[in-house]
């Protein structure tokens, strides 16, 4: 997995509070408009996305990613190749 | 890689029934499916009102007055994430409704793409081009 967390993110979006599949497709959404390089981090509270369908989404993409459990939310960091 | 288009036809009341919050619902869900999917499927899906359903489009519902919640929300986030939303004309017209009754985007929450009203004929185009037809 790559070291993304110690880098700076071209953009942050913040899906806490919202449920699948909100953060899942807002994230795509994201991506979509991010530029080839850019990194973007996820702030998400949701178990359900952070921890299965964002890291799957990015897998079968073949993005780069990387999840960061925090105390009750997790940062999730998505490089668009 | 295949996309597969879906059209949900909402010909129900925003009442008395689910029917309405439920096509909104699986139109949403239908965005995140891919990731269970083959390599590089897709889901794109459109939303249209037609007949009485063009009330769900109605903004500052009274739902409490019904006990049930607002479909403000769901309409709101189906625009959010680029859905197709298709209102019928000919039966805004019915009712005497114009575009400014209508809750015709999701600007407050980021949203960047609006309902379109637009003749039958055009919703009846949309609904011979997908792949599967889903009325509610």
């Amino acid at each position: 997995m790559a070291d993304l967390k110690s880098q700076t993110p071209t953009q942050t979006l913040d899906v806490l509070g919202r449920v699948c599949p909100y953060p899942l497709v807002l994230t795509k959404k994201a991506l979509e408009k991010l530029p080839e390089g850019g990194l973007l981090k996820i702030l998400c509270d949701a178990p359900a996305s952070a921890e299965d369908s964002l890291p799957r989404f990015a897998q079968d993409k073949g993005f780069p990613f990387e999840v960061v459990k925090l105390a009750d939310s997790w940062e999730i960091y998505i490089q668009k190749p | 890689m295949a996309t597969k288009r879906l059209a949900f036809v909402v010909r129900s009341l925003p009442y008395k029934t689910e029917a309405s919050r439920l096509a909104l619902t699986h139109a949403i869900a239908s965005q995140s499916v891919e990731i269970y999917l083959a390599d590089g499927d897709l889901v794109e899906a459109s939303i249209a009102f037609i007949g009485d359903g063009v009330l769900n489009c109605h903004k500052n519902q009274a739902a409490k007055h019904y006990d049930v919640t607002t479909l403000e929300g769901h309409m709101k986030n189906t625009l959010l994430l680029d859905l197709k939303v298709l209102v019928c004309k000919e039966d805004l017209d019915r009712f005497g409704l114009t575009e400014n009754d209508l809750l015709m985007d999701a600007e407050d929450i980021g949203g960047e793409t609006n309902a379109q009203i637009v003749p039958f004929s055009e919703i009846a185009k949309e609904m011979e081009s997908v792949d599967h037809l889903l009325f509610c």
